[in-house]
């Protein structure tokens, strides 16, 4: 896994009044705990990623004594129907995902879930990803939430508010037996901040106290009839008693302020930063002591009109702070405020930008046009300085996309692509998501479409039989598992579509910090499991199945172009198996150095340029992109172009070599492996060959 | 309100996976060990793969007592209200600035100047590289202070790492309430390294203290430090060296000695002081044509290289020399005791193995080899141990072959295309200095091994053809013509690359 929260993890014990110091993500968890949770679950994706690292590293010494089952849901489909269990029986559950695209996979089993209705309190945490740093499609979680009726938590990002807001999640659930989501944006997901605990709750069922007797209930079936039923129910009795609750328990805070004709209504979540312009303009101070009055909604569905019309009652003008489009809550306001003859000016995407991250530079700009005065005269004062860095630095600067980490296997697969393709003609190339995806960025720019994970044999499934080459479908072990074993590789089978897929297992979900999946062995509780991708796809009938050694780019490539010309029809899957070079560092870099220390025998292999034999020309850069890869300053005095160098962060997995040699690129690349601590006839026979090579070399 | 004590901002902009996380920790580390309310932010992504990335720290100078209100902390930086910005490397620092978050009345900036190139960087055509001096300058310009030293290279001397040095530097620039102890008690407390990553906290400290070093910036080295260094370094050879060098001195302007001076000791490392003769034969008579020193001094330098162009024997050669291997120890680092194996990644194709023969015999190999394979010859893969015996003495062989160079196919094929060149930098000369200037750079675009040098060469032709024979007779317009030409030296370098160029990235990697 890519952190440890074994340190973390300690403070779950914490109890009343002790303080916790970490992320949110472990507040969350803490609160779980503090809410007596029955079982938990997930999905891992940034930023949420975690919270299922921390509930696994939590599993043997916290969670398995309480009697908490944690479910290492295969996708979020599954997460989401784990909530099932609330249905009937008065257990509380969470599940976690990311936001947008986890809510999509889940949608069927949510919407189910929110039409049955719940009776234990369930609580979905989902990772907003939204906004700079993001890694999926911009959309935003409220729209789900208003079509099936759960409850919304947009909290105000402290650690002490997010582990209230998880706590009355439940609460509010019960008692308006709709599922909660609580929507953690990127950044309060990896805030690090503080938090006063309370004990944790041992949960009244659990696998410690399991259930006697099942319990039926047709009514609660989403099924026909029930389901006429449920709706009605949504809004005439669940939608109004949270609407109670949210009142009864003060979710939602009205800060007051001695400004009566103006008013800020804003997401919880984008607290802190209107409080932050604000007191840059002026208008507060560092302790959020506000000169205009304020309503925080922590709860942005379902809102609560008494609530909004009392803060619009006597003021001229409020401003609508609310992330994303469509905006919801400016549209409800302004049909609450026509309906009930109000005055007041409402503004909202009139003076915000309509979409995108509510970063400062918006806020700031969007209040001091609403105050006016003073505080754009402060705001201009704060920009004064604006653009003079673009000046100065005349050309923008070149980005820096993520790429392939050093030594990643996945890295290899592409250099094979790329060069197969140079040799055979370029094809469609359907991507999946996974680190794979940075395959699209220079210098691979390999991937044509990306239509959501495990969905790239299926977004090929058109395109295969009205393409002119065999297409190529890219799919991680993560996504294969997912949802690419059903909706791609079966679907391409039934469909005898005749294509390639290449399956790149590294043995964990990677992109979101090496959770383990059905391809580690063990599942994040720790129990071994064998399920192998070659026998999976086996079975499904596919015969032309061929496993690779990516760092063997030479073979690699030889299979690739096979898979391209062969007269076999049907799926042809290429499996390239090794493991995820960061994971492997991790293990072997702390093994190396206790045994270099103890004086053991160790072979450091490392690559390396023979400068003068470099021209500078860069081919091995456009096939490689490997970040240790990189170049220096030419030391021949007659040629000015810098030359290829490989730095000390090399891993020596071989890949400029073998892309030096499979693309036959040039004779710089050499590999330079230092044999630490080699016994006396290892070090006698090295001498003996210097002695004798020696006398040929003039000094 | 806003002269009350506000929270100090902290804005770290490091590379995924280059330690800003830890640095992140520390500085919430260390408050909380003061007492200190703080609060920290980031936003890994998927930028925790090597891309750009930020995290974020406030620091609220006074304590709060337990159960005080708490100030309110912001999870972004806001352009121009950023009292630190540490950057782990000097684009990223650059990046910052870009995006206004540097403010020159207000922010501190702690940067390690050393570069790791961006992709874009690195496979542009020619020189990529991003001005290091806009750079620093930028950081000059628009931060209060600028604190700038070689992180990467600090952190080596020291055998610690950027980030803890880094921290040195922010303990000692003062701008957080928090002393040297309380870092160090935060580096403890981490428990990671703690020696190492102390050590880069206190060299941090130093550095700061002491100031930048003096400027110590190598002049370009004399001509007589150059012409003793390159005749040692001939060995046997040397005197044919100083002989040439006493005609370079005689024959030629001393702007045009060093350059000259290391060419000739090239030509005769490479081949022999007859052919080092026949190169400042063919540069005097370009200076019989009144070229300007400009045109001189690159035709020489392009020519030079051009006449050691790299086959199959001076890749031999260069690949068992003794410096080589001593040179690779030092990079690898290998402590004295260890073993050093090398094995070297050969893959001559048929073209430059028969090349090597004289042009006679292997003229009509060649001819039926292409007919054979038009598409490519084929290759001859290996993986030579030159550090075993037999794996050095097959490499050194063909390095003894010198002698058929002269004869060779290669020699003549390479020689009929730089002939050309040198009519076209002639006829140029005659006309114009400019057009000649380019003419002659157009030399720099052959370049590389087997299949790419025999594009790059074909297409070199084709521009002598199609852009410079019409710009030489074509009359007038001289400056036209110029540009023609070097806009075809720059669609040349960059064919290779061309789609990796015009390539959208993600936002992924925005700063803040």
């Amino acid at each position: 896994m890519e952190r440890s929260f074994a340190e973390e993890v300690k403070q779950l014990a914490l109890g009343e009044g002790q303080v916790l110091r970490g992320e949110g993500i472990l507040a969350i968890t803490k609160a779980l705990l503090q809410s007596g949770v029955s079982y938990v679950g997930g999905y891992p994706g940034a930023p949420v990623s975690h919270l299922l690292d921390v509930l696994a590293d939590a599993n043997e010494s916290l969670l398995e004594p309480m009697g908490v089952y944690l479910d290492a849901s295969a996708n979020e489909a599954a997460a989401a129907a784990l909530l099932g269990a609330s249905i009937n029986y008065p257990m509380r559950g969470a599940v976690t995902w990311k936001s947008i695209v986890g809510t999509n996979v889940a949608a069927d089993a949510l919407s189910n879930l929110a039409s049955a209705g719940v009776i234990g309190g369930a609580l979905i945490v989902v990772g907003e990803d939204y906004g700079a740093g993001a890694s999926v499609i911009q959309e935003r979680t409220h729209a789900f939430a208003l079509k099936s009726s759960l409850l919304l938590i947009d909290p105000q990002p402290t650690l002490q508010n997010l582990a209230r807001m998880v706590e009355e999640g439940f609460g509010m659930s019960e008692a308006s037996n709709l599922p909660a989501v609580i929507s953690l944006r990127i950044r309060a997901a990896h805030m690090r901040g503080r938090m006063v605990c309370r004990d944790n709750v041992r949960p009244a069922i659990s696998m410690k106290s399991r259930l006697e007797r099942h319990s039926f209930d047709y009514a609660r079936l989403s099924h026909p009839p029930s389901t006429y039923a449920q709706e009605a129910q949504k809004f005439e009795r669940r939608l109004p008693a949270a609407r109670r609750h949210v009142v009864e328990h003060g979710l939602n805070e009205v800060r007051p302020g001695e400004d009566k004709r103006l008013g800020v209504i804003l997401q919880g979540g984008l607290t802190p930063t209107a409080l932050r312009a604000l007191e840059l303009l002026g208008a507060a101070d560092a302790f959020g002591r506000s000169r205009i009055p304020m309503l925080v909604l922590n709860v942005i569905h379902p809102l609560v009109p008494d609530q909004l019309l009392g803060f619009l009652e006597g003021k001229e003008r409020v401003l609508v702070l609310e992330e994303g489009m469509p905006c919801f809550i400016e549209q409800e306001l302004k049909a609450l405020a026509y309906d009930h003859g109000m005055t007041t000016r409402i503004h909202g995407k009139d003076v915000v930008a309509a979409q995108g991250e509510y970063v400062p530079e918006v806020v700031l700009a969007a209040l001091a046009r609403f105050l006016g005065g003073e505080a754009e005269a402060r705001h201009r004062a704060l920009t004064a300085h604006a653009g003079q860095g673009r000046a100065l630095l005349r050309t923008p600067l070149p980005k820096r996309p993520p790429a392939f980490c050093t030594g990643c296997p996945e890295r290899p697969v592409f250099s094979a692509l790329k060069i197969a393709q140079r040799e055979l003609g370029e094809t469609h190339v359907a991507a999946d998501i996974g680190c794979h995806a940075f395959a699209t960025l220079p210098p691979f720019n390999q991937g044509n479409t990306i239509l959501g994970y495990g969905m790239s044999v299926a977004s090929a499934s058109a395109v295969a039989p009205n393409f002119g080459k065999r297409v190529i479908s890219i799919l991680g072990d993560g996504g294969f598992w997912h949802s690419g074993l059903t909706a791609g590789v079966a679907n391409a089978v039934y469909n005898k579509q005749d294509s390639i897929v290449v399956v790149l297992e590294n043995f964990y979900t990677s992109a979101t910090g090496q959770q383990s999946n059905p391809s580690s062995g063990k599942n994040p509780r720790g129990d071994a499991v064998s399920m192998s991708i070659v026998d999976t796809i086996r079975s499904l009938g596919v015969s032309w199945i061929k496993t690779v050694n990516p760092y063997r780019v030479g073979d690699t490539l030889k299979v690739v172009k096979d898979a391209m010309t062969t007269a076999v029809g049907g799926l042809k899957v290429i499996v390239a198996r090794a493991e995820c070079q960061l994971e492997r560092q991790r293990r072997v870099r702390p093994e190396t150095a206790a045994r270099l220390t103890a004086g053991e025998r160790v072979e450091v292999p490392r690559f390396g340029v023979d400068p003068d034999v470099c021209t500078g020309d860069k081919s091995c850069m456009r096939f490689n992109g490997c970040p240790s890869l990189t170049l220096r300053d030419n030391p021949d005095p007659l040629r000015d172009d810098p030359v290829a160098h490989v730095d000390q962060t090399c891993v020596g997995c071989g890949l400029c070599g073998e892309v030096a040699h499979a693309a036959v690129l040039c004779p710089s690349f050499y590999e330079a492996r230092v044999v630490h601590n080699p016994g006396a006839w290892a070090r006698g026979v090295a001498a003996a060959r210097r002695r004798l090579i020696g006398w040929l070399q003039p000094a | 309100m806003t002269d009350a004590v506000r929270p100090v901002s902290i804005l770290i902009a490091a590379l995924g996976g280059h330690g800003g996380g830890v640095l992140t920790e520390w500085i919430v580390g260390a408050a909380a060990h003061a007492g200190y309310p703080a609060q920290a932010t980031s936003i890994p992504g998927v930028a925790q793969r090597t891309g750009a990335t930020t995290y974020y720290v406030e620091v609220y100078p006074q304590r709060v007592a337990p159960g005080a209100p708490e100030p309110v902390f912001s999870l972004y930086p806001t352009p121009g209200d950023v009292d630190v910005i540490i950057a782990s490397e000097l684009l990223e620092a650059g990046r910052t600035i870009e995006l206004d978050y540097a403010s020159p009345t207000r922010t501190t900036l702690i940067a390690s100047t050393h570069r790791l190139f961006s992709i874009a960087e690195k496979s542009a055509p020619g020189n990529g590289v991003f001005p290091r001096e806009a750079l620093e300058a930028a950081a000059r310009r628009l931060a209060r202070r600028f604190i700038g030293f070689d992180g990467l290279a600090l952190a080596r001397q020291h055998q610690s790492e950027v980030n803890a040095l880094l921290l040195g530097a922010l303990a000692a620039c003062e701008v957080l309430p928090m002393t040297a102890g309380d870092f160090e008690a935060a580096i403890r407390e981490g428990g990671v390294a703690v020696e190492r990553n102390v050590r880069g906290l206190k060299a941090g400290l130093e550095w700061v203290a002491a100031g930048p070093p003096a400027e110590t910036r190598p002049a370009a080295r004399p001509w007589d430090r150059i012409r003793a260094e390159r005749a040692a370094a001939l060995g046997r050879r040397g005197a044919d060296f100083t002989a040439l060098a006493e005609r370079v001195e005689a024959e030629f302007p001393e702007a045009l000695h060093p350059g000259l001076g290391e060419a000739v000791a090239r030509l005769i490392d490479y081949q022999d002081r007859d052919y080092a003769r026949l190169y400042l034969d063919r540069v005097r008579a370009l200076a019989a044509q009144h070229a300007s020193p400009r045109l001189l001094e690159r035709f020489a330098r392009r020519l030079a290289v051009w006449m050691t162009y790299e086959d199959a024997i001076r890749v031999a050669d260069l690949k068992t020399r003794r410096d080589r291997f001593e040179r690779i120890r030092r990079e690898q680092g290998a402590p004295e005791g260890a073993v050093l194996v090398v094995t070297d990644y050969l893959k001559p194709d048929l073209d430059e193995l028969y090349g090597i023969l004289p042009a006679r015999i292997a003229e009509p190999i060649a001819r039926w080899a292409e007919r054979r394979w038009p598409e490519g010859r084929p290759t001859v893969g290996q993986h030579v141990r030159t550090t075993s015996v037999l794996g050095y003495l097959r490499v050194w062989g063909l390095a003894r072959m010198r002698g058929l160079r002269p004869r060779s196919l290669r020699r003549r094929r390479e020689f009929a295309l730089m002939a050309r060149w040198e009519e076209a930098v002639h006829a140029a000369a005659r006309l114009d200095d400019a057009l000649a200037c380019e003419v002659a750079e157009l030399a720099g675009v052959v370049k590389g091994y087997g299949e790419v040098r025999r594009r790059l060469s074909a297409a070199l032709a084709r521009v002598l053809d199609e852009a410079v024979r019409p710009a030489l007779e074509g009359h007038g317009d001289h400056e036209s013509a110029t540009e023609r030409v070097r806009a075809e030296r720059l669609r040349l370098l960059s064919e290779e690359t061309s789609h990796t160029e015009h390539h959208p990235l993600p936002s992924g990697e925005r700063a803040g």
